[in-house]
Formats: structure tokens, sequence, C-alpha cells
């Protein structure tokens, strides 16, 4: 028997057809038996993959995005100085006489359903009370989960300094937007 | 008029034998394909909080497409430093298995194509504990057990090799894309069964598969012939004309 017809016999063999073309049978079957040799190291580089511990890079803490307005002008302008600290956490200042600070985030207590702040605009002290829900909210598997909070319409401030206070958005999350004006 | 007919006919005759000797005839049987996918047992072996197990069954249509209806479930668990995740369920997929290799060259015991599914998963999740710190201190908290449900379109390319008489292995890599979630926006899963990740709305995964045949019918293959290959005759110098 010549070479090319045994490759051509044991080809058929092995695969129980007698059609021409059996040669190329031959080739094509050894390229996807090395294929599935290559299937352990997919494997591996998966499971690799996927158990590396991917770290949290965003945000988790839903702040009160606090920005100061002149009451006279109207525009947008940052105190000279600015101190913010919750009731009751004198010795735990958020800003101590922070320089042109803008915009101010303030965390709220998902412990409660309200929390105030004392804010010191110039010198000037006022205080800022916030009613709210709180409800989980999922950032991603890598951070977590944090409280997302929904602010009642209306809020409790002093007028020393703060002429008033504008709501513009209610849902208090992660994402960077605006959520209350003081105009002072 | 009649005996132009007659030569017509003849004419016909006698090419459509020379098209019919000119094909291969191979028979094909059609299978129906019970199979298991391993990987998920065998993480489970490394890292028990994790298990997933997944089966399906094929019934081939023709040499090119087969029906494919595959069912798993998935016991899953997920902690780290601020909160403590589980979810189960089960999930199903349907649809349809197309081979893009030609019998001829790939015979019944090779196969290289992909699928096209469709998913649908229900299960339950919940959060027993997790942890928020903030300016105001640390605040521990849960979300309670609910059940949800999730549909999604899968292409799966894969190829499958017969190691004994009608018993193959082989692989997939799959593509998912999410339709729908029903679980609530804030607290939705941070796995799907079936799935994958329940924050995106993508996911890629791998299986490893044990497949188990069982030839229900055979049919017949034309194999079509390669066209002959027309000889390219060597060009002829130009002819300078002065």
């Amino acid at each position: 028997m010549e070479p090319a017809d045994r490759l051509k016999h044991k080809c058929s063999e092995n695969d129980g057809y007698n059609i021409s073309g059996a040669t190329k049978l031959c080739v094509t079957v050894s390229s996807l038996q090395k294929l599935f040799l290559l299937i352990p190291l997919f494997l591996l580089l998966y499971l690799f993959s996927s158990c590396t511990p991917v770290s949290c890079i965003e945000e988790t803490t839903a702040f009160v995005k606090v920005s100061f307005y002149k009451s006279v002008t109207r525009k947008l302008t940052a105190p000279d100085s600015l101190t913010i600290f919750g009731t009751g956490m004198e010795t735990n200042k958020l800003y101590d006489k922070g320089f042109r600070v803008q915009p101010a985030l303030l965390p709220l207590n998902s412990a409660t359903n309200n929390c105030g702040y004392i804010i010191i605009i110039n010198g000037i002290t006022d205080t800022l009370a916030f009613t709210y829900s709180s409800y989980p909210h999922l950032i991603s598997k890598e951070c977590g989960y944090s409280f997302y909070h929904t602010i009642d319409t209306t809020l409790t401030f002093s007028r020393n300094d703060i002429d008033s206070i504008k709501i513009m958005k209610r849902n208090i999350t992660t994402i960077n937007e605006e959520n209350i004006r003081i105009y002072y | 008029m009649k005996r132009t007919f007659v030569y017509i006919i003849s004419l016909f005759l006698i090419s459509a034998a020379g098209l019919v000797k000119a094909q291969d005839t191979i028979l094909f049987p059609l299978k129906i394909k019970a199979g298991i996918e391993l990987s998920g047992p065998v993480i489970y072996f490394t890292n028990k909080s994790n298990l997933s197990a997944e089966g399906y069954l094929s019934v081939d249509i023709n040499e090119k497409t087969a029906l494919v209806l595959a069912a798993g479930y998935l016991d899953y668990k997920y902690s780290q430093y601020n909160y403590n995740y589980l979810n189960k369920g089960i999930f199903l997929r349907v649809g349809t298995d197309i081979n893009l290799r030609k019998p001829e060259v790939f015979s019944d015991k090779y196969w290289a194509g992909i699928g096209i599914r469709y998913g649908l998963s229900i299960f339950s999740s919940e959060t027993p504990s997790f942890k928020e710190e903030n300016y105001w201190g640390t605040i521990y908290s849960s979300v309670s057990p609910s059940t949800s449900s999730a549909h999604f379109l899968e292409v799966t390319p894969g190829l499958r090799t017969e190691i004994f008489k009608n018993f193959s292995i082989g692989w997939s890599v799959s593509l998912r894309l999410l339709l729908y979630n029903s679980s609530e926006k804030n607290t939705r899963p941070i796995y799907i069964p079936g799935f994958g990740r329940g924050d995106k709305s993508l996911s890629t995964g791998i299986g490893y598969f044990m497949v188990w045949s069982i030839p229900y019918k055979k049919i017949k293959y034309f194999v079509k012939p390669e066209a002959p290959e027309i000889p390219v005759e060597p060009a002829t110098p130009a002819i300078k004309t002065q």
C-alpha cells in the first residue's frame, strides 16, 4: 500500500467514512486536537482572572452636596472661612476654617432619620437640620453597600448669616450633583 | 419535432446522471446528546462556598442544527470585609447549536460551532450583614431575602471532540447580554445564576463539557464535489512592434 493510501485508509477507519479528501480530514482533526490541549491553559487563565481581588475605587458615601451662593448677587461664591461639624460632634470637625470650600460634603446619619450641623460661615454661626429616610444601596461587588437617603422637602435652619436654602435634588446618592444651595 | 424532444430529454438525463456520479453520499447520524458542565464541580472542590451545576440535552434536527435545553443550579456565597452575600437559584437556557463545519470535513465526531440561547434565571438573594462607616460612626445592617428573575441572551462558540464511542468532551466560551432583571434597583444581585455578575449588563464565561451521545437516526448527506482547478497558462511575452 502506498503511503498516501495508508493515510487515507487510516483516516477512513477512524471516521467511518469513505470519502474523497480523507487526507484533509486528518490534518483538520489534528489541529482540533491541538486546540483541546490548550483548554487547561484557558481554564487556568480564567480561574486566575476571576479570583484576582479587585479593590473598591468608587465613592461609597452618599453626601449632601452643599453649594454656597451670595444672597445679594445670587452668584456661586465660596465663603472665605467655613467650619462645619455635626451637632454634639464639636471635637470632630468636617471643615475647620476651610478656605473657599465649594461644595461642602455633609454625610447623614443612617442610624437615625434626622441629624443636624453647625455651620460657621465667615465667623457667624448657623444651624441646619435634615430629616430624611435611608435605604441600602449596592455600590458594586468590590465596594459593597452604602445608605442612600431622601431628604424631606422642609429643612430647619437658623438665619444668622444664612438668608435662605433651596433644595435642588432630594435624593442623596454618590452621584456628583448639587443637592442644596445655601444663600448667605 | 419528436426527435428533438427525445434528444433534449436524453441530454438532461445524461447530465443528471453525471451530477449524481460526481457527488459522494455519507450517512450522517443524528444524535440526542446529554452533557454536563465540569468546571463548576471542579471549582467547588477548591472553593466550597460556590456550587454551580449545569447540564443540557440537545437533539440534532439535521447535520447543521440542534435544539438545546440546558438547566442548572447555583449556590453562591460571597464575603468581604464590609458585607456578606448569599444567592441561590436555578436557570434555564433554550436555543440552538449551529454546526459551522461541513460533515465531510469534520464527520459527526467533531463539532465546531456556535450556540445561541435565551436564558431565564430565578433566584433568591440576601445580604445577611453589611457595614457602613462614615462621619457619624459605624452602622451594621442587612438586606432581607428576596426572589427575583432575570432574562438574558447568550452566544456561545465552542468545540467538541469524541474521545470514546459516543462520548465527547469539549469547551465553549460564552458572551451574555442581560435583557431584564426584576430585582430592586438599589439592591440588585451581585451574581445572577446562569448569567454572571449582576451589576454588569454583559458577562463572559467558559464551560468545559462532557457529553454522552445516542444516535437515533441516520440521514443522507450529499458531498458537493470541489470545482476542478483551471490550469493557468504561462503569459506569452509581448511582441514588440517597431
